[in-house]
């Protein structure tokens, strides 16, 4: 075993390294330095051999030589002195004739990493850079940057730095990337590498090798162009590396592209749709971290294409032996090109991953089909009616879950929902499903006939109950209940108050009974407005599909670790509490009057985590001519135009007529934040708006304007 | 770039560490470990993990993690990708990745990482430049070592490095000339219950063996290069001739390499070679099941199948499996609930058959998941997908070589999903109460 019965291990080295016996005869040094490095290759602490291996270092033997320098790099920080006397051996080796020798010694010599020994290793390392066999160089070239990284305060060598440079012109193509390499690392400070035109087509004519080619690309993101002729000749040179069957210099390539073509929106879009083979052969990879991967990039791109992958969407099903991070992301992807035609294909194809072995993989499948069910709600609650008499627990806390969301977002599901609720208490045990099955019970509580019942046990058990969560939902459900059923729900009401406020021990819990308690004492209507006030609009129709973003609001994050962490993040989203809490509802205009406005309410926060006291309500007035009933698609369309994004509507000829329309101001420079303005059209009543960020407001408002001045005027 | 590697084995114990910066503890793998423990099998951990201070990722093969720290925001398929190189270097050197061939060669391996990576950055990758440098073991070699004492590491330089042709070195002689491929195509396929193709695609990939004298500059082309989707390329194909001509051109490395790899995913192109009919069922009163499986040949263009194989993941409730098959063998694994017919060759006078009863768990609920039923087959002289070649031309050198083309079809994830029906029974006195 690696850490044990080291001591013994290294005393019996030891004497073997210094028998002259053994020193004399090469193999058997040689096999004694290889089970050295055996034994630290397993753990074992070997640092007391130092000076014996400093003593093996002076050798004829190459692969003795290479075998003691591994040694000497993992421990010479610990002895920095004896390894003073490695120095002159590897002086020695920097004049040998054989080039192997000299780059094998160049390259330790910097990798021993102790700031002591600087002074000797500078001298060999600028007679390195200029020594004819390119290995040499390459060795020497990025020992600069190890030198420097030694002491990253000291004085930057201004010669050192002129050669590198000239260095860029190298036969060799390693040599030149190397350079690359070691300019950005030593003048980090200065913000990397100065690239001017005469250096980027110099390097763009001679991409080599896969790994330096990425590297060149990442480089050159930061050259800007100087017209637009140079600018189209870089891209037909990029051209055949954009479909290069190298993934990574394929995402390197359209990374440049992206951010090259950033003022031309049109030519961005044409490379994405000429990267989706190759991204598609990265799919179907054999290494299944590749296909992650591609499949984590693939989710941006469809953020501004989301018409990109429509016809291969068999590409994204899932095979069996899939580890479960693949099949999950597959899912989210599977949802993004879900359309009339394939919908029944992929909801059985979704159906049969909600039975997987792994809890995670269902219960994303689960919420998948709850995605799609926002727009093809019959079948997909026809699915999740049919898992719940699977009588699965985490089947069923998944369904439940699933069921409260799209219930928040559809309300006409309320109905095959409340049917389907009967029964599936029992079977429920995790926190999470529990919660989201009172929260059902709570507002849908007049159509479940047996929520009262349900209920009753729930309130018995509160002694026993663990979850905060639970207990805050169980407190607003019973009073929900008691507003719509008080006959049946009073007494239950009652003993749930009473042991909250006399016995629970959490504060939370404690601090909420005694809210209700006190409301209560207000009157049933204040209750009502308190309890009752947020519920969403059944007769809002939500828009299928998302919107197109401008590819610009990703394309930074393109080929960086960002896309394939953002996984987390929605699954966090499938955990949280219930919808109202999250969903963000701007207030509607109470008084309507029968004179043909729109009211305009524009409801304006920043940031996300102070929400409650950063977000202000503004109102302002715009009158506006009468808008005959225009089809929702025009007015979407028209909308789009200028970037406003139309969230819901109702459906038209009903009164009032209402659309919610979201914006965000673009990412300027001084600013740090987006701003996002949410504004709900009221087809009546009046406007009135106090403009505090009068600057986005006003922009937003005179678009706004004309776009309707717009539409009206093309009615008439 | 990359910081450190980290080689753990698959009961977690780290068995090769190599930092190329400065030493970072082990300690950094414990943010792994909790991952690894937390995914239950180690397929299932995330590629990409956060810790406070560095990114780990690592890549999953032959039962080992290669485990990359990375300190900067980096480009994760250009690790994915080298990572991927290491593992496809250590099988090329030593015929497999595994952790007793890697602890046995320890040394050459900490010689090729060495070799590979300077500073975190990727120095010589290309297989036949670090041969030169550092030379596979061989048997005879190693014999010859031990009684000479003389290392397998060139004493020359590699001439490879610097000519123009960074793939192929100068100078090669044989007294034998000759060029080999194999174009070996995998069918990935999905049929749902009733036998209709869901999804279904052919990976290709044209393994060379080429050992020829000099510098010599073939072209291949095809009868029919029109049917290939995706292809990518050995760095020596010359792309520009591909897209005009549809041949490829190229001045080929030295000994074993990886041509080209394609897909053909356009439906209707791939052929299914074999059909699949089978039931199974569950009754709801008693505790059992009932398994028929037969396989016939469908379009094989008139080869015969071989290597015939049925892998069925039961559902969890079934206990054992009483089957009788009328050629080839069975097994059933109770652990791991895998049913597996070993059939061979497939003969089309007479279909092979499984059948039998399945004792199923009493008590428990009926099997929810639909088992799917997995195939792996052989067909040999036939590619699939039609490719054939055409015809191979040598130019720069004067002698003739020996030429030979071999296909080879095999399935890839080739999958069933099967049908599974559960009989209801009425309890008939329950209804009379």
């Amino acid at each position: 075993m690696p850490y044990l019965g080291g001591e013994d291990t290294v005393r019996e080295l030891r004497r073997a390294l210094s028998n002259p016996n053994v020193q004399s005869d090469q193999l058997r040094y040689r096999n004694t330095i290889l089970k050295v490095i055996r034994a630290m290759s397993q753990g074992v602490d070997v640092s007391g051999l130092f000076s014996d291996m400093v003593k093996a270092c002076a050798t004829v033997d190459i692969v003795q030589k290479k075998l003691v320098y591994v040694f000497l790099c993992s421990y010479a920080a610990l002895n920095p002195e004896l390894s003073l006397l490695v120095i002159n051996t590897l002086r020695k080796d920097c004049q040998d004739p054989n080039p192997m020798v000299r780059s094998l010694a160049l390259r330790n010599m910097t990798n021993l990493r102790l700031p002591s020994l600087m002074e000797y290793v500078e001298q060999p390392l600028t007679a390195g850079l200029r020594d004819r066999a390119a290995c040499v160089r390459r060795v020497a070239v990025l020992g600069w940057a190890k030198l420097h990284n030694l002491q990253p305060n000291s004085e930057i060598d201004a010669a050192v730095v002129n050669e590198l440079y000239s260095l860029l012109r190298d036969p060799d193509p390693v040599v030149m990337v190397n350079c690359l390499r070691a300019l950005e690392e030593i003048l980090k400070e200065e913000g990397g590498i100065a690239i001017n035109k005469p250096i980027t087509h110099h390097l763009l004519n001679r991409l080599s090798d896969v790994w330096g080619q990425c590297e060149v690309l990442r480089i050159l993101q930061r050259y800007r162009p100087q017209s637009e002729d140079e600018l189209f000749d870089i891209l037909s040179l990029l051209d055949a590396s954009l479909v290069s069957p190298h993934p990574q210099v394929m995402a390197a390539t359209l990374s440049l592209f992206l951010s090259l073509c950033s003022g031309l929106p049109a030519v961005s879009l044409a490379a994405l749709e000429r990267v989706r083979g190759p991204l598609l052969a990265a799919c179907g990879s054999v290494s299944r971290e590749l296909r992650f991967t591609a499949l984590c990039h693939i989710q941006l791109l469809l953020r501004s294409l989301p018409g990109l992958m429509g016809a291969h969407y068999k590409r994204f099903f899932c095979g069996y032996a899939e580890p479960a991070y693949i099949k999950q992301r597959k899912m989210q992807v599977l949802v993004e090109l879900v359309n009339d035609d394939n919908v029944t294909m992929l909801l059985d194809e979704l159906k049969g991953y909600c039975t997987d072995v792994n809890t995670d993989t269902a219960q994303a499948a689960i919420s998948a089909i709850g995605r799609i069910g926002r727009s093809y709600s019959d079948r997909c609650l026809e699915i999740l009616t049919g898992l719940l008499a699977l009588k699965q627990e985490h089947i069923t806390s998944a369904v439940v879950q699933t069921m409260r969301d799209l219930v928040w977002v559809c309300p006409q599901c309320s109905d095959t929902v409340c049917l389907a609720l009967e029964g599936c208490e029992e079977t429920l045990q995790d926190s999470q499903g529990r919660q989201a099955l009172l929260w059902l019970l709570g507002v849908y509580g007049e159509q479940v006939s047996s929520a009262p019942y349900t209920l009753e046990v729930f309130i018995d058990g509160v002694r026993s109950e663990v979850s905060l969560g639970v207990k805050m939902e169980l407190l607003t459900t019973t009073m929900r209940l008691f507003l719509c059923r008080p006959a049946e729900t009073q007494d239950m009401l009652g003993r749930l108050l009473h042991y909250c406020i006399e016995e629970e021990p959490d504060m939370c819990v404690r601090d909420q009974a005694l809210l209700y308690y006190r409301l209560l004492h207000c009157g049933i209507e204040e209750t009502q407005k308190v309890l009752q006030g947020r519920r969403s609009d059944p007769s809002l129709g939500v828009l299928i599909g998302r919107p197109s973003e401008p590819i610009s609001q990703w394309a930074c994050s393109f080929n960086t670790l960002e896309p394939l962490r953002q996984g987390t993040v929605e699954t966090d989203s499938t955990s949280r509490g219930s919808p109202e809490h999250v969903t963000f509802e701007p207030k509607p205009n109470t008084d309507l009057s029968d004179t043909l406005n729109f009211s305009l309410t524009l409801l304006l926060f920043l940031g996300d985590e102070k929400m409650e006291e950063d977000y202000m309500c503004l109102e302002e007035q715009i009158q506006f001519p009468a808008i005959p009933h225009c089809s929702p698609q025009s007015l979407q369309a028209a909308m789009q135009l200028v970037n406003i994004q139309t969230l819901a509507f109702t459906p038209p000829h009903t009164l009032p007529w209402r659309v919610y329309l979201y914006t965000h101001t673009q990412h300027a420079g001084d600013s740090p934040h987006i701003t996002l303005i949410l504004g709900e059209l009221l087809y009546t009543g009046e406007a009135n708006q106090r403009a505090v960020l009068k600057k986005a407001l006003k922009g937003f408002l005179s678009i706004l304007t004309t776009v309707l001045h717009t539409l009206s005027s093309e009615r008439k | 770039m990359i910081h450190s590697l980290f080689l753990i084995n698959h009961s977690g114990d780290i068995f090769l560490e190599k930092h190329w910066k400065s030493v970072i503890s082990r300690s950094v793998c414990d943010y792994f470990f909790e991952a690894r423990e937390k995914a239950v099998d180690p397929e299932n951990v995330p590629p990409v993990l956060q810790t406070p201070h560095h990114y780990l990722i690592s890549i999953y093969r032959g039962k080992l993690f290669f485990l990359s720290v990375i300190q900067t925001e980096v480009a994760p398929l250009f690790v994915i990708e080298f990572l991927h190189r290491v593992a496809d270097t250590i099988q090329d050197y030593f015929g497999e990745c595994s952790e007793g061939i890697i602890k046995d060669n320890i040394v050459t391996v900490y010689e090729l990482l060495e070799e590979m990576l300077d500073n975190g950055f990727p120095l010589a990758t290309e297989s036949n430049v670090l041969k030169e440098m550092i030379r596979p073991p061989t048997i005879l070699r190693s014999v010859v070592n031990t009684l000479t004492g003389s290392s397998n590491v060139g004493d020359t330089l590699p001439t490879g490095q610097l000519s123009n042709v960074p793939w192929r070195r100068a100078g090669v002689k044989y007294t034998n000339n000759e060029a080999y491929f194999d174009v070996i195509e995998e069918i990935d396929a999905i049929l749902d219950k009733s036998g209709t193709t869901v999804f279904a695609e052919i990976q290709g990939v044209i393994e060379a063996c080429v050992r020829l004298t000099g510098m010599p500059d073939l072209t291949l082309s095809f009868m029919n290069p029109r049917l290939l989707d995706d292809v990518s390329f050995h760095p020596c194909v010359r792309f520009k001739r591909w897209e005009s001509e549809r041949v490829l051109s190229f001045i080929p490395p030295d000994g074993n390499f990886t041509l080209m790899n394609y897909h053909v995913s356009s439906q209707n192109l791939v052929a299914i070679p074999v059909y699949v009919k089978q039931s199974i069922s569950f009754f709801e009163t008693g505790p059992c099941g009932r398994l028929d499986i037969t396989i016939g040949p469908k379009q094989t263009m008139g080869k015969t199948v071989e290597n015939m194989m049925v892998t069925i993941h039961m559902p969890k409730a079934v206990l054992n499996a009483n089957l009788t098959a009328t050629q080839g063998t069975y097994t059933y694994d109770l652990t791991t609930k895998v049913l597996v017919w070993d059939i061979g060759k497939l003969n089309p006078q007479k279909l092979p058959n499984l059948r039998g009863s399945l004792s199923t768990q009493v008590g428990v609920p009926k099997p929810e998941d639909n088992p799917s039923l997995n195939i792996d087959l052989k067909i040999q002289q036939l590619a699939i997908s039609g490719l054939k070649v055409s015809r191979l031309d040598m130019y720069g050198e004067k002698y003739k070589p020996f030429k030979g083309v071999k296909y080879l079809t095999k399935a890839g994830k080739f999958q069933v999903k099967m049908l599974c029906t559960a009989h209801f029974s009425t309890n008939w006195r329950s209804e009379y109460i």
